[in-house]
């Protein structure tokens, strides 16, 4: 058994093909698409900014050219000024315009804007009208019109609201105070909480998944399965010799895999992350890095398990493959499901599901909110699981039919 | 000694299987009551043509098939009971069994070895000898994906006799070899024989047969219709070459399934 064990470890690093699509393709990868996403995110924000927008303005009342032209709105739009009379045809081109992106935004006073803001006395004196027309579905369209309300029409109404009232404060009747509580981990991990469980659940199967199709199915395929079977060995000794280095080996892909997506984690959020101020960083305590570990170890033992059940039934890695698509559907979906189980009531028995229940918890210990007897069922589910793959494996490698395809 | 009793081995037939062989029956019988002995220090030859059950025999021997009736015993162990012991004392080499292109001929030669319980000092001691019987030494550290046909089968011989066994089970050992590493391969067996060493073989080559077998069985059709010397064969068909004595047998037994 350790003989076996040591021959899957060597196979797999005497081999640069192997080395490369396990351990330094995953990295590469990683950092490749999150350096990607974070310079696109950065591009766009950018773009947007620097981007000049054309915005009409119709019946443009006292003072507001000035107010436009002190407000720096200039720096990011051109201003075109249309008369109060300007021909509908006119109107309904700027219109036409904006929906197909070559005008961002045309804001129309209406007639006597100034003097009825400012006549207004009694309810029912009527109040003028600002209509701003813009597309929603275009980015440099939002983006203009929203310059627009903050640096134009918010100060032209708070200067419209001081002529009226003389002193604003009679506007507020109280101030608001927001205190926020939270638990500082938890909100931490929030947002790590939706994504790495999904993460590590099918990332984990997807290191496992060439390898075990390749140790099982290969084997058959190349005619060497044959030669081990002629040892005088039990064939339990050689199911687990194969499983444990194929564990092994899995288990540091993911590795890999995960310091990868953690060190390339930076590269993503430098487009977006003081923004939108997320918190990226997860401090898990030694107890919480242990339970991590065990949840790992023991969904890797599983999923090793499961594909080399599937694989030994195929005749050769091809075959191996097709099987192991449904399996990785359902991972994926499994996955998926803690992504967007939000107001889904997760009870007790659901951290006992193999691998679902592992994704529960490890979202559990992100947001420190996992309990010891859900972090238990899940490590005990997956393993009680493994041993009856194991023992299924063991069993079919004693079918003379399936092992030597006769 | 491997001792056959009464091996009957059944393939249940899939319904493809089923169109293939255009039969309408749903089990085949590949083998169907062979029974024979082969003692130390001989070559028993198994003789027949594609299809006929030699290679289900040798497998069922190699405990890598389980016979459905009768009985295999190896070395005193049978092949059912006690696998393992058997597995032991056996070494089998065929063309489809193949060593794993990614190791080098000295890596396999190892690891096999351990799986058969050898001892290290013992390892060496036989990969210096058989290395250079085989003229792979210089090749040793070679992946076996670089090695050309011949190189392989001989590195794969080689591997198969790391425990030094009591029984060499080889099936069609010259198929696809060229003349010079057939030539190889059969003064080989030859020389295990010498050694005292049980050798079984199945081929469909007549001349092969000839050269080498000391004792032949006939098997057609999954039956063992004639067993003996050479010379008994000969004598018993009133024939003058096996191939005549072969052909003779076959008409008189293929007939009987039509």
């Amino acid at each position: 058994m350790k003989d076996i064990f040591k021959k899957e470890i060597f196979r797999v690093f005497s081999d640069k093909k192997m080395i490369f699509s396990l351990f330094i393709l995953p990295a590469v990868l990683m950092f490749g698409i999150y350096g990607l996403m974070g310079v696109m995110v950065k591009n766009m924000v950018s773009d947007v900014e620097k981007h000049v927008a054309i915005v009409y303005v119709q019946n443009a009342p006292e003072g507001l050219k000035d107010l436009i032209g002190q407000s720096g709105y200039l720096e990011t739009a051109e201003v075109t000024y249309l008369a109060a009379d300007a021909a509908a045809e006119e109107i309904q081109k700027i219109k036409d315009d904006i929906l197909t992106g070559n005008v961002q935004l045309m804001v129309q006073f209406e007639t006597d804007f100034l003097a009825k803001a400012q006549n207004y006395k009694n309810a029912g004196d009527p109040i003028p009208e600002v209509t701003v027309c813009y597309n929603s579905t275009q980015n440099y369209s939002s983006s203009a019109r929203g310059n627009f309300n903050s640096m134009i029409l918010a100060p032209l109404q708070t200067s419209l609201l001081q002529n009226r009232f003389g002193n604003l404060d009679l506007l507020t009747v109280f101030n608001t105070q927001e205190e926020l509580i939270i638990n500082e981990e938890k909100a931490n991990g929030e947002f790590l909480a939706t994504m790495l469980p999904y993460l590590i659940t099918f990332m984990l199967f997807a290191s496992a998944m060439g390898l075990c199709v390749d140790a099982i199915a290969g084997e058959k395929e190349r005619g060497t399965m044959a030669s081990m079977l002629l040892c005088p060995v039990k064939r339990s000794s050689i199911v687990f010799g194969k499983l444990f280095g194929l564990s092994v080996l899995s288990s540091l892909s993911s590795i890999v895999y995960a310091v990868s997506m953690i060190l390339a984690m930076p590269m993503m959020m430098g487009g977006m992350g003081e923004e939108t101020g997320l918190a990226m960083n997860i401090s898990l305590s030694p107890v919480q890095a242990l339970e991590l570990f065990a949840l790992m170890v023991s969904l890797v033992l599983i999923y090793v398990g499961a594909l080399c059940l599937v694989s030994v039934f195929a005749k050769n890695a091809k075959e191996a493959n097709a099987y192991v698509m449904p399996l990785y559907m359902i991972v994926l979906v499994l996955g998926l499901m803690t992504m967007f189980k939000s107001g889904m009531e997760t009870s007790q028995t659901m951290y006992a599901i193999p691998v679902y229940g592992t994704a529960l918890s490890i979202q559990g210990i992100i947001t420190s909110e996992i309990t010891f007897l859900q972090f238990g069922s899940s490590v005990l589910s997956n393993l009680l699981c493994t041993v009856i793959i194991v023992i299924a494996v063991a069993k079919v490698f004693n079918n003379e039919k399936i092992m030597l395809n006769a | 000694m491997i001792e056959i009793k009464n091996l009957t081995k059944v393939y249940k037939l899939s319904k493809k299987k089923m169109q293939e062989l255009k039969t309408k029956e749903t089990v085949k019988r590949a083998v169907d009551d062979v029974s024979l002995t082969a003692r130390p220090g001989e070559i028993y030859g198994l003789l027949g043509p594609n299809g006929a059950g030699k290679t289900t025999t040798l497998r069922c021997v190699a405990t890598l098939l389980k016979p459905t009736e009768g009985t295999v015993s190896v070395c005193g162990f049978d092949t059912v009971q006690n696998p393992e012991e058997v597995r032991e004392s056996i070494g089998f080499l065929t063309n489809e069994i193949k060593l794993d292109p990614h190791f080098s001929p000295k890596y396999l030669f190892g690891f096999f070895g351990r799986m058969h319980g050898v001892s290290e000092e013992e390892i060496e001691a036989r990969r210096k000898e058989l290395f250079e019987y085989f003229e792979i030494t210089e090749f040793e550290n070679k992946k076996i994906e670089e090695l050309s046909t011949g190189m392989k089968q001989k590195a794969s011989i080689a591997v198969s006799l790391v425990h030094d066994p009591k029984v060499i089970i080889f099936d069609e050992p010259t198929n696809g070899l060229d003349i010079i590493t057939a030539r190889n391969v059969t003064d080989l067996l030859q020389k295990l024989r010498d050694e005292g060493k049980l050798v079984i073989i199945s081929t469909h080559i007549m001349s092969e047969a000839e050269k080498l077998c000391d004792r032949v069985g006939i098997i057609i059709d999954g039956k063992k219709v004639m067993e003996g010397t050479l010379k008994e064969l000969l004598t018993q068909t009133e024939t003058a070459d096996l191939e005549d004595a072969f052909f003779t047998l076959y008409k008189e037994h293929h007939k009987e399934e039509n």
